[in-house]
């Protein structure tokens, strides 16, 4: 029994491995360093590199075949030499980038390729050079943020960072802890309208973000937000705040009539009443005070102020020790503490 | 007709460009109100080291009975020195320094890069509010600044401070720490510190460290936020105390293999006296090696008295051939106390949609029940053209 369920499992992780991209690395690894080794130069197979060009410069058949005389197999080398996606990577770049192989050839490189295409020497995994490697000769551009220097339109092409900063986990939660120190790093890729889609306050949100193609797009609401979003300010007090103005909130709610001059109250029974036990809302108001302003904001502070003005039946509002560098003749003091009480 | 000249200055930025000038625009119906919505976008380099930005819309509404309206969420113009020494924009944008809230203002901002590593900033405008672009408002200003120093390739600490005055009374004064650095290839961290000044005490605190080995990524994380003191200090409910929350957790991204990701959020929160665990665990898996389609699920578990919920989300995108795509999304909410408000919240979305050059189009429904609602069903409609000009 037990070797039947381990063969099932043997073949059903079989099966999967093509669906989750599982292959096998080393069988479709150029061999660069091998070749290095062996004495080939790059430009024997990459020909008319140093040239420049619009071309992406590599290896047909033909060049393969001045050193393999009897190639194994009748399809394309690259075809299988090549790890899949390699290719159409080379080609997004090359639409991405200001790059020209010839200018770098006769400047600093001095005609060493291996001087930016240091993988080569640590293997055969990476050999496309990491920023950094351009930042060795142009740190000028990193310190300036001036990176219209070999991106064609970064605000545009959606590259994502790929190390520090990477958009993964739960980035529109955490983006404002990491954002905070790197403001002008955002902005190389982002535009206004990105920043201003959710902090801005005069559209709800913008069209181009309701992205109805991608359900995976990041966003602070997402699906059924409008149904819980009760719950989620409930569990987190002040979330809203931190983006939203306590009043974008009441015209809504007016017109759903859970606030303003209807009947209908979101309110639990007990909310208000003459003992303390009946007074839940005082508790609730003080975990998040920027829920009760969403709908009693304004004109609306009034309906508190009727029971905790100065000698009011409500007693005072505030807890032990509390203080402000507000005047009592500042706003909102003044509205419970009329001139001359304190 | 007061967008009119906004529109126009816009336009006109047209034929100054020398680099690509971007156009976009985007219109969305909807069955729901029903109501539409038209976003017009665009942005371009005017010279080198000086570019324009503009977002106008304009939305109908036909149950509200007010007829069109519309504004200007963003209209700026930027430039910067050759070297990147000095960095200004005017105009109205969103406004983020270090650890003070972002915030969306008319106004002007301006970068200086220092030497030894120093960096300056400042802003200053007025708040911007929904109605008040153009129509007569009272004295209302903002203004700010931070000093930084950078650390590494991508880091720095920086300390901020910002004033806010509603109709000249002070509505809000904060002082803000931030911090963070890419330690070295696989460490990064990042925190933020804001004081409230007029009331004094905490308003939030945020510290983040992650470290990435091999395919997994994780990161701890807490969080510490006092609402009251995020309220305007002119509002009555900034008085009433300050009962602050605590949130602390891990996150880690695992890639399992090439083309499935796996993420486990995993934190405990106290609100109160009041504890709680939120616990979500998601899973997404490309079908194709370029992603074109993914299938995704996730659950989460939100605790905690009178707000606890579980709940579990479906989502899919298929790539079809003729560049069309069937993208859906299933979402159960089940809270733990119905309090007469249904006890199951169902919420779905199917769209198909098209996306050829420049056009992209969609059309989808959205059906859902929830405490609000019993049933109801939308249908939504979108519509999107970009042009870009030499």
């Amino acid at each position: 029994m037990k070797r039947a369920v381990g063969a099932l499992l043997c073949v059903a992780l079989v099966a999967c491995a093509g669906i989750l991209g599982l292959t096998r690395p080393a069988s479709t690894q150029f061999p660069h360093r091998a070749h290095v080794i062996a004495g080939v130069t790059c430009t024997k197979c990459h020909q008319g590199v140093e040239a420049g060009g619009p071309g992406l410069h590599l290896p047909d058949d033909a060049s393969c075949l001045t050193c393999h005389a009897k190639p194994h197999d009748t399809r394309s080398c690259l075809g299988c030499h090549v790890p899949p996606g390699r290719i159409e990577a080379l080609v997004e770049a090359k639409q991405h980038l200001i790059f020209d192989h010839a200018k770098h050839l006769k400047g600093e490189a001095q005609g060493n390729c291996m001087r930016c295409h240091v993988g080569v020497a640590d293997g055969d995994a990476r050999m496309r050079p990491v920023m950094a490697t351009c930042f060795k000769c142009h740190g000028e551009a990193q310190s300036a943020r001036k990176c219209d220097g070999c991106h064609k339109d970064l605000a545009e092409d959606g590259s994502l960072p790929q190390s520090h900063l990477a958009h993964d986990g739960n980035w529109v939660r955490d983006h404002g802890m990491r954002a905070a120190s790197s403001g002008d790093l955002c902005e190389t890729c982002h535009k206004q309208s990105f920043c201003a889609d959710c902090h801005g306050q005069t559209v709800p949100t913008l069209t181009s973000r309701r992205r109805l193609a991608d359900p995976f797009s990041a966003s602070a609401h997402r699906a059924g937000f409008s149904a819980r979003h009760s719950l989620e300010a409930r569990a987190d007090p002040g979330a809203c705040a931190t983006c939203h103005q306590p009043d974008k909130c009441i015209a809504c709610h007016t017109a759903k009539q859970v606030a303003g001059d209807t009947r209908a109250t979101p309110h639990p029974r007990g909310w208000v009443g003459l003992t303390s036990a009946e007074n839940l809302h005082g508790r609730e108001a003080r975990r998040d005070p920027a829920a009760c302003a969403s709908c009693h904001g304004g004109a609306g502070e009034k309906l508190c102020v009727q029971c905790h003005a100065v000698g009011g039946v409500g007693g005072t509002p505030h807890p032990p020790g509390w203080s402000s560098r507000q005047p009592l003749s500042a706003m909102p003091c003044r509205l419970c503490h009329p001139i001359g009480a304190r | 007709m007061k967008l009119a000249p906004l529109v126009g200055i816009a336009l006109a930025a047209a034929p100054v460009a020398a680099d690509p000038l971007r156009l976009r625009a985007d219109a969305l119906a909807t069955t729901a109100s029903p109501a539409g919505l038209l976003v017009l976008e665009a942005d371009g380099a005017l010279r080198s080291g000086m570019s324009a930005e503009a977002v106008v819309w304009m939305a109908g509404d036909r149950t509200s009975g007010e007829g069109a309206s519309g504004d200007v969420l963003v209209i700026a113009v930027q430039a910067q020195t050759k070297t990147g020494f000095a960095r200004g924009k005017v105009g109205r944008f969103v406004s983020s320094l270090g650890a003070l809230r972002p915030v969306h203002v008319d106004g002007g901002a301006l970068r200086l890069r220092l030497p030894k590593r120093f960096d300056a900033e400042v802003f200053a405008g007025m708040p911007v509010s929904p109605a008040g672009f153009i129509d007569g408002r009272s004295w209302d200003w903002i203004a700010g600044g931070r000093v930084a120093r950078r650390l590494g390739d991508y880091g720095s600490v920086g300390v901020g401070y910002a004033q806010r005055r509603d109709a000249g009374r002070l509505a809000t004064e904060e002082l803000g720490l931030d911090a963070g650095a890419a330690i070295d290839k696989r460490h990064d961290l990042g925190a933020r510190l804001a004081y409230d000044l007029v009331t004094p005490g905490l308003a939030e605190v945020g510290v983040s460290a992650s470290r990435r080995t091999g395919g997994v990524r994780t990161e701890l994380y807490a969080r510490h936020r006092s609402p009251s003191h995020l309220l305007p200090a002119t509002s009555l409910f900034s008085v009433i105390g300050d009962v602050p929350s605590q949130r602390a957790g891990t996150v880690i991204t695992w890639r399992a293999a090439p083309r499935l990701d796996l993420i486990a959020d995993l934190a405990a929160r106290r609100v109160d006296d009041e504890y709680g665990e939120e616990l979500v665990g998601r899973a997404r898996l490309r079908l194709d090696p370029r992603g074109a389609s993914v299938v995704g699920g996730e659950l989460r578990r939100s605790g905690g008295g009178l707000s606890a919920w579980t709940g579990v989300r479906a989502l899919a995108r298929i790539a079809l051939p003729h560049a069309f795509a069937i993208a859906t999304e299933l979402e159960l909410v089940i809270p733990d106390e119905d309090r007469g408000r249904g006890g199951v919240w169902p919420w779905g979305l199917v769209a198909t949609t098209w996306e050829r050059s420049d056009w992209q189009a969609a059309v989808a429904v959205e059906a859902s029940a929830s405490p609000e609602y019993r049933h109801r069903i939308d249908a939504l409609f979108q519509l999107s053209r970009r042009w870009s000009v030499k």
